[in-house]
This record gives structure tokens, C-alpha cells and sequence, in this order.
């Protein structure tokens, strides 16, 4: 079967144990204000243009079929004499993923690592997922995700993981809704379902400064992971200023509402507090 | 701050330039009369020259060092009248300076033993009337000029080490700080360290069972020794500023094959880390069984950026070296010269830059010549191996008859110290660069794929589009440069790329110079990327005139998306040993992925499994792409940024903007 894909990266160091090769799907049911990856956001192909290498020589638009809009049917991509466009989402044929992973599968094996599925929201493409990891059975298989999904989609895939990275951005229900655009109910609730399926996993936080560094929201984050047996780790992921860096090529703006510039409060010794084993990526 | 803080802020701030000076014009017209004495030898006036030039010097002491010799003289006089130089070597061939380059001294013998028993026998063989008086009586006077030199410090312990040899670690430093630096005062160049933790080890060993030396101090020791190497070192410039060959060997075997990874090898890499000074330029020699944390420690001196480590691969360097006819304990004693061609100490006189081939520009011209009456591919490569014998019989046919500057006190450093090295030694091999071999894989590779296998691409069409550096034919660029394959991210290409190998290792196979050496080719590409750019041309890679090629063993530029996992299993061919002259694979990795230590261990990782799979050698930067586009901008805010050029590292705000763009061009692939 096919899905779309935007990237496959092949050295992912900060994406579950060992080497691992990385497949980033397209497609999230949240926005949050802080998505580094913008292109994962739209299920659809899109347009990107690198905007320093791009001459304004027109070549494009003399060949653009729907000059009234962009449909990322790639016509310009070829055509480009500085070759800075191309389209950012393939529909690509799982076994061709699986060939691609495979090619390096020993490599990762060496390094006690595999392949993990990300996005954008990977399980919004949950059957393609577990496509491509039925095909590689010997391969550590890992999915980072949001938790956004129906729970029996949701624990399906995560049954046929080796291990889980589920984002927990924040515990309350309005920041979380303002902040990422959705209601967290179905992310909290799928992490209880997680903890009580024994499938091995970590929780991720991606430390926006004043959004969810606070005290209180990584003390309430804290309180539900203490009987999570299974927890491997709470990983915090400080907020990068270059998150915004991509935008611009897609043609979108980024327009983060909270202060980029003061460094986010990264404590792990709350985590420490409730015994659960917190590190900074 | 501490002692050491401030010799490093010191000369940082380059205050110690204020100490140089140039010789007035009647100075200069002086000694260059003297030295140019139609009446003597070259030899003589080399030992005259030294000698001139130390008494000369100013010695400069600097409170607390421990570590002599500051280069006050800015140049010198040279050994020619004017006119001269251009009579001699007329009709010959001039390699680079037309001086001794590129080798590694006997160091381990020099220190121990002192200049003393060096002198004596050259003084037997002189009264035996063995071998040339002129060189012999020259060799002496060099002698004598350091021992001179070396006793103006008043130091007794460094008067005796250069003498009888060294006692203590702290002596075998000066000594060797004090003959090195003789050795870029007799003007040879591209002088490299050697094997440093090896020869070093015994005075270590000897002081610390002894309770002489405390391992604070060795590595406060070490730390000032090697922070010497960056006083005068801007006076000595290669290509660019920062090659000077200041290279530098940890680890690695003994002469039997066993690790011989020591206290001092960390010591060296904790050194460098904390000088955080381009000089000297870190080697390591490893093996599949190096453990992880080695990989690690090194990994900790590649994120601070500096480009260095570069690794060396025993396992499959000293079995080539072997096979090329090196003795096994020599080849077990290999090190790098100036870049990364793999030499030995004291015994070799190679010249393992004397040459470079395109294999670009091979491949290209075999397309342009013979793709139209070729009827399948293999004709066509028949042809790439017929461009590459003939571009071997032409370099060959060039490189001789060799002139070189006499040397005899680079001479008297080598083992074998009866004769001027620059006549030749045990080892007189050369070696032959191999320039853009990925780019000329992706030749081969697109025009299999599209014009024989395919049928999609007449050759009519790609030869009229090369012409034309590809203007108006945007689709077939894009079909080249985007869809076909690349070396180092399609395994199609791994076959093409092992012919090719074997190929250009073939059309140097069975040749020897005039030395009686061999000829071993590599796939280094040192400045050669740059200039076998200039005139090359489009390529069917899609590669366009003017644009440059990759350096050394990497993929191509036009590769945006070879991940590393890819890049080492495709460089890591089993071809390698018969083109082991070095050129290592050159990796850029986004600096984010050092931010910690599980990042960093990934790294070490990936090195070390390029080292498992069979990879020969490898070097890495840590890049922030942003960092260089800005110092290219703004070069006042970047004035201590090093890089890894392409054996070498240097600032990158002195570097010329092309070795700039291409650097940025090679983060392109960075992950």
C-alpha cells in the first residue's frame, strides 16, 4: 500500500535508542504553535522553495498549468534552472520504504537501533505504518507520536512497536487546546491506555518556553507517569530557535505567541522527584 | 587564570607577532652573499643557511615556559643567486617547492639517542671517505649549528637531550621542539609529527614509575608542547593558510601488531581539546576492536569543530602497505604526512602527492569521445580504461627526472642518515590522487542507466547538452541531477564504483619511477578538487561547468539527500586496499547531533562501524551551515572558526572563498 512520506532520514540520533533511520510521514491533527517540522502538517503534497537559492527568473510560472493556485503537481520542479523547488510529500509504496531501511537494517542492527515512524502524525497513516514495519520483522521498530487518534488505532499500532515515544505537550485542557489547537482528552487518555497495555515507552515534552515549562505543568505531567512501570524515560526537548526555519520556504509565516528568546526551563529534578528517570535531548 | 590560559590567550591575540622581524636590506644583501658563495655546494650552503639563520634568531623567553623556540625571523635568504635555481632545474622535474616534503623524521631514534652518535659516525664515514664529503661535512655543520642554537636557551636539560638524548618526558619535548623547529629554519616543509604517543611513551613511563612527573603534569606538559606548534605557524602556509603539515599519530600497533594505545593517547586527545588550536592536526589509527569510548573521547574533540580527528583504519591500511611491498613492522609503523597519505617514519622518502588523475574528467572525456559508436556499456568503460592508462603513461612520463633540494639536516633525522634524503631512501614511492571519483561514478551511472539500459536518452542529446552546459535543456539537468543515481545513496551504483576502482588502481599497477618506486594511487583529492573544477566542463551527472567536484572520497555535491548510514556502506568498497595512498571519506554532521552524550556516542558509533565495514579513512566536521553562510558574511565575528578543508584544517575566514563555497556546498548533505 502506499503512503506519503516527506523524509527518510538515515542518522537519527535523538529519535529512540541507537542508529536509527527515521520515516517522516505528513499529515497531523494538531497545530501546534512551535512545529518545527511545518511540512508534516498538511496530509498533502506541498510546494517548497528554497528561497536563497532562487532566481525570481519566472521559468516556473511560464510552465504552471494552475497559475490560479499551486496543486504541487511538481510541473516546475523539473524546469527550475536553479533547481531550488521541490514537492515535499511522495506517495510512496510501503515495500519501497521497507527496501530503503533494509539497505542499512544491518547498520542499525550493529548499533542497536532500527527504525522509527514520525511525522507530522504518523498514525493518521496508522495501516501504511504497520505496513512497512510487518516487512521488516527483524528491524526495532519505534513510532514517536502524539496520542492524537481513536484508542483501538492507537493501541494497534503500538502493539506492533518495540517501543513508544509518546508526546505529552501539556496536562491542561484550555493551554493545551490554545496552544496546539486540540482538546488533550484523547491524548490522555490513550497514555493511560498505554500504560495499562505494557507496551515499553517513553514520554516526550517539547519545552516551550512559559507555554509548558512551568512547575506546575511538569509537576502535573510528573503525577501521571509514577505507575507506569514500563516508562523507560521522560525526555525533555528544549525549544530551538530555528524551529521557524522552514516556513518561509512553504510560503507559510511563523508566528510563534510565546517568547522565543528566553531559554525554557529545563528541570529534570521534578521528574527525579516522582523516581522517574528524565533526561535533556 | 592559570599558566597555561595565558599562553593560550596569548597567542590567540597574536601578541607574539610583535617579536618578528624582517632583516634590513643590508643584512639581507649580507648573508644572502655569503650563503650564495658561488664556490660552495648546494649541501654546504644548505648547513651554512641553518646556520646563519639560528645565530640570527632572537631568543625570546616567555616566564614559566617550559617549551623553547620562537620563530622571530620572518624569511630568510634562499640558497640561489638569482637565475640560479631556474639553471638547475631546468630540464627537470620540480615537485611543489623543489624541497623535501611531506616526510616523517626518525624521531623515536633522534630523541633517544641525541645528535651526538649521529655526529660521530658521520664523522667516521667522512674520515673512511664513505659516501659524499660534501654532504657529510654539510650534515655536521647542521649539527653543530642546533647544538648552538639549542645552547643559547642555557637549559642544561634540553642541551643534553639534543646531545646524548632525553631523560625525562619534559626533555624529550624541548628536544623535539627544538629539532622541529630547526627543520622549518633549514627550510624543508610539510614536516610531520609522526607518531607521537609512541615514541613519546618510554619518558612518560620512565618518569611516572620513577615519581618524577605527576599526570597533571604530563598533561600540563603536553598541553604547552602542543600549543608551541601554533606560535610560528602562520608563517609556514601550503596551498592555504593552516597546511603546513603539523600532523599528528595516536594509537595505532606496535612492530609485533599489539594495540599499543597507551596513557599518553588520551593524554594527546585531552590536550588538543583544551588547547583547541589547529596545531597539531590529530591522527588516530584504529581497528574493529577499538573500544567505543576511544571513539568517544574522539568524538568530544569533532564537536568542538576543529575537524579533527581523522581516523586511519589498520586493518586494512597495513595490509595494502604490505602488499605494496612495505616491510611489515614499517607498515605497522605507518603514519599520515602533511594530509592523510599513509607514509612511514624515518625510512621513506615518498613523494605521496606527486600526482593526481580526474577520474571526472577520464570518464567525461571518454563519453565526448566514444559514447556514440559505443554499442553497449561495457565498450564505454573499455574506453574509461583506456583514458586512464593513458592519463598514467602521460604522469608517469612527467614526473621525471626529479630535482630536489638537498636537505641534510632533514637527513640527518632519518634513520638511515649516511646520505642526503633528498637522493632517496628505503621507500621512494609515489603517490597518485584520484579527483572526483564520485562524480565520475555518477557519469557512468546515469549514462548505463539512461542511454544503454533505458534507451530514454539519445546520446546525440546529452553530448549537444553538455556543449551546452545545459542551457535550455533544464528537464534532462533535473533528470541527472535529481532522479538518476548518486554514489552514496543508490546501491546501483556500488558495482560501477568497484570497476572503477580497480580500474584507476590497474592503470598504475606494474609501474615504477625512476627512484625504482612504485606508483600508488589514492583517492585523496587534496586542491585538486578545486582545480580539476576549472576546466572540466558539464558532466552527465548533471554536474555544470565551474562547479566543483567533491573532495576526496565523499559523494557528490549534487547529493542532497545521502544519509551517513548510505554513505559509509558505499564507501567502504573492498577495492580500497589497492588505492591505499589515503584520501579519506569526508563526512559533515549537523553540530545538533553533539548536543549530548547520547548523540555523541552515536556518533562514535557511526564511526566506528565505517571502521567494521571495512572503511580506510575518515574524516569529520561538525558543521552548522548557518555558522559559515554568516562568517562568509561577516567575517570579522568569525575569526577562530576552524573547518576541515581537505587534509588540513584552517580558519575559514582566511580561506579563499572558493575552498568557502565548496565547504558550504559540502554541508549540503549533513543530516
Amino acid at each position: 500500500m502506499k503512503g506519503m512520506v516527506f523524509d527518510l532520514e538515515e542518522f537519527a540520533v535523538y529519535d529512540g535508542p541507537g542508529i536509527r533511520c527515521a520515516v517522516f510521514l505528513k499529515g497531523c491533527p494538531l497545530r501546534c504553535e512551535w512545529c518545527h517540522n511545518p511540512e508534516g502538517l498538511s496530509p498533502l503534497p506541498q510546494r517548497v522553495v528554497t528561497q536563497s537559492l532562487c532566481a525570481h527568473c519566472g521559468q516556473c510560472r511560464a510552465v504552471c498549468p494552475t497559475p490560479q493556485g499551486c496543486t504541487a503537481c511538481g510541473a516546475c520542479v523539473p524546469g527550475c534552472p536553479q533547481g531550488c523547488i521541490r514537492i515535499a510529500g511522495q506517495l510512496t509504496e510501503h515495500e519501497e520504504v521497507a527496501a530503503r531501511i533494509r539497505r542499512v537494517a544491518p547498520l542499525l542492527a550493529m548499533n542497536g537501533g532500527g527504525v522509527t515512524f514520525t511525522g507530522g502524525e504518523a498514525l493518521m497513516q496508522s495501516d501504511f505504518v504497520l505496513a512497512v514495519r510487518r516487512a521488516l520483522p527483524d528491524v526495532h521498530a519505534c513510532i514517536e507520536t502524539c496520542g492524537y487518534a481513536p484508542k483501538e488505532d492507537f493501541l494497534r499500532v503500538c502493539r506492533e512497536m518495540d517501543l513508544v515515544i509518546l508526546d505529552i505537550k501539556l496536562v491542561d485542557t484550555a493551554l493545551h487546546k490554545r496552544y496546539t489547537g486540540a482538546d488533550n482528552a484523547l491524548i490522555l487518555a490513550n497514555l493511560e491506555a498505554l500504560k495499562a497495555s505494557g507496551i515499553p515507552f517513553r514520554v516526550r515534552i517539547p519545552l516551550i518556553p512559559t507555554v509548558n515549562d512551568t512547575q506546575e505543568n511538569l509537576e502535573a505531567t510528573a503525577k501521571l507517569l509514577t505507575d507506569a512501570p514500563q516508562l523507560e524515560k521522560v525526555e525533555l526537548l528544549p525549544y530551538h530557535r530555528a524551529a521557524g526555519g522552514k516556513y518561509a520556504s512553504l510560503g507559510m509565516a511563523y508566528r510563534p505567541s510565546f517568547p522565543e528568546n528566553i531559554p525554557p526551563r529545563a528541570d529534570v529534578e521534578i521528574f527525579a522527584k516522582y523516581g522517574i528517570k528524565a533526561g535533556i535531548l | 587564570m592559570s599558566n597555561l590560559d595565558q599562553e593560550r590567550s596569548y597567542l590567540q591575540s597574536g601578541a607574539h607577532r610583535a617579536r618578528r622581524r624582517e632583516l634590513s636590506p643590508q643584512r639581507w644583501q649580507e648573508l644572502s652573499a655569503r650563503i650564495q658563495t658561488p664556490s660552495l655546494t648546494l649541501p654546504r650552503r644548505a648547513a651554512l643557511r641553518l646556520r646563519l639563520f639560528l645565530e640570527e634568531e632572537t631568543i625570546v623567553r616567555r616566564p614559566g615556559e617550559r617549551i623553547p623556540c620562537w620563530r622571530t625571523l620572518i624569511s630568510f635568504p634562499d640558497l640561489y643567486a638569482p637565475g640560479e635555481k631556474e639553471g638547475l632545474q631546468a630540464g627537470h622535474y620540480i615537485h611543489e617547492q623543489g624541497r623535501v616534503c611531506n616526510i616523517s623524521s626518525d624521531w623515536e631514534g633522534a630523541l633517544r639517542d641525541g645528535l651526538l652518535p649521529r655526529r660521530d659516525r658521520l664523522c667516521a664515514l667522512l674520515a673512511q671517505k664513505e659516501g659524499d664529503a660534501d654532504y657529510l661535512t654539510s650534515a655536521i655543520a647542521c649539527i653543530d649549528a642546533v647544538l648552538a642554537y639549542a645552547d643559547r636557551y642555557e637549559w642544561q636539560g634540553l642541551s643534553h637531550a639534543v646531545r646524548h638524548g632525553a631523560r625525562t618526558y619534559e626533555e624529550a619535548l624541548q628536544a623535539f621542539r627544538m629539532l622541529h623547529f630547526c627543520l622549518w629554519a633549514s627550510n624543508v616543509y610539510h614536516n610531520t609529527v609522526g607518531r607521537f604517543d609512541q615514541f613519546m611513551f618510554p619518558y612518560y613511563q620512565a618518569d611516572m614509575e620513577a615519581g618524577r612527573l605527576t599526570p597533571e603534569d604530563a598533561q600540563a606538559l603536553t598541553e604547552e608542547f602542543f600549543l608551541s606548534f601554533n606560535r610560528d605557524s602562520d608563517l609556514y602556509s601550503g596551498m592555504q593558510q593552516g597546511d603546513n603539515g603539523q600532523s599528528l599519530m595516536l594509537g595505532g600497533c606496535d612492530a609485533q601488531g599489539n594495540c599499543a594505545v597507551n596513557a599518553l593517547t588520551g593524554i594527546c586527545l585531552t590536550a588538543s581539546l583544551r588547547n583547541r588550536c589547529i596545531d597539531p592536526k590529530i591522527n588516530l589509527r584504529v581497528t574493529r576492536d577499538t573500544p567505543l569510548e576511544l571513539f568517544e573521547r574522539c568524538t568530544a574533540l569533532t564537536r568542538q569543530g576543529l575537524g579533527f580527528p581523522q581516523y586511519a583504519n589498520d586493518d586494512v591500511v597495513i595490509p595494502a602497505l604490505i602488499r605494496w611491498g612495505y616491510a611489515p613492522e614499517d607498515a605497522r609503523n605507518y603514519t599520515v604526512a602533511a594530509c592523510w597519505e599513509f607514509i612511514v617514519p624515518g625510512t621513506a622518502m615518498d613523494i605521496p602527492n606527486i600526482g593526481a588523475v580526474s577520474l571526472a574528467k577520464a570518464v567525461r572525456d571518454a563519453i565526448a569521445a566514444h559514447l556514440k559508436d559505443s554499442p553497449d556499456y561495457d565498450t564505454l568503460f573499455a574506453r574509461v580504461k583506456a583514458e586512464l592508462t593513458a592519463r598514467a603513461d602521460t604522469l608517469e612520463a612527467s614526473v621525471k627526472p626529479l630535482w630536489m633540494e638537498p636537505a641534510p639536516y632533514q637527513s640527518v633525522l632519518m634513520c638511515d642518515y649516511s646520505h642526503d634524503i633528498s637522493q632517496g631512501a628505503k621507500y621512494n614511492n609515489y603517490g597518485i590522487h584520484g579527483t572526483g571519483f564520485a562524480d565520475a561514478v555518477d557519469q557512468l551511472c546515469a549514462v548505463k542507466k539512461y542511454v544503454f539500459e533505458q534507451k530514454t536518452l539519445c546520446p546525440d542529446a546529452l553530448l549537444a547538452a553538455l556543449a551546452q552546459n545545459f542551457e535550455g535543456a533544464a528537464p534532462l539537468l533535473h533528470l541527472l541531477r535529481e532522479d538518476a543515481p548518486k554514489l552514496g545513496r543508490d546501491t546501483e551504483c556500488l558495482p560501477i564504483a568497484d570497476a572503477l576502482l580497480d580500474a584507476f588502481a590497474g592503470s598504475w599497477e606494474g609501474r615504477k619511477n625512476e627512484r625504482s618506486g612504485i606508483f600508488r594511487p589514492g583517492t585523496g583529492s587534496a586542491m585538486y578538487y578545486l582545480w580539476h573544477a576549472k576546466d572540466l566542463g558539464a558532466l552527465s551527472d548533471g554536474h555544470r561547468a565551474g562547479e566543483v567536484l567533491c573532495a576526496n572520497l565523499s559523494p557528490s555535491l549534487l547529493v542532497r539527500d545521502a544519509g551517513p548510514l548510505s554513505v559509509i556502506q558505499a564507501m567502504a568498497r573492498p577495492g580500497l586496499p589497492r588505492v591505499m595512498n589515503g584520501g579519506p571519506l569526508t563526512l559533515e554532521l549537523h553540530d545538533t547531533v553533539f548536543q549530548n552524550q547520547e548523540g555523541m556516542t552515536k556518533v562514535a558509533q557511526l564511526v566506528r562501524s565505517f571502521i567494521q565495514l571495512g572503511g580506510h579513512q575518515l574524516q569529520l566536521n561538525a558543521v552548522d551551515r548557518d555558522t559559515l553562510l554568516d562568517a562568509q558574511a561577516h567575517p570579522e565575528a568569525h575569526r577562530n572558526l576552524i573547518v576541515r578543508v581537505w587534509g588540513w584544517s584552517g580558519h575559514f575566514v582566511q580561506l579563499d572563498k572558493a575552498y568557502q563555497d565548496q565547504i558550504i556546498a559540502r554541508t549540503s548533505y549533513t543530516i
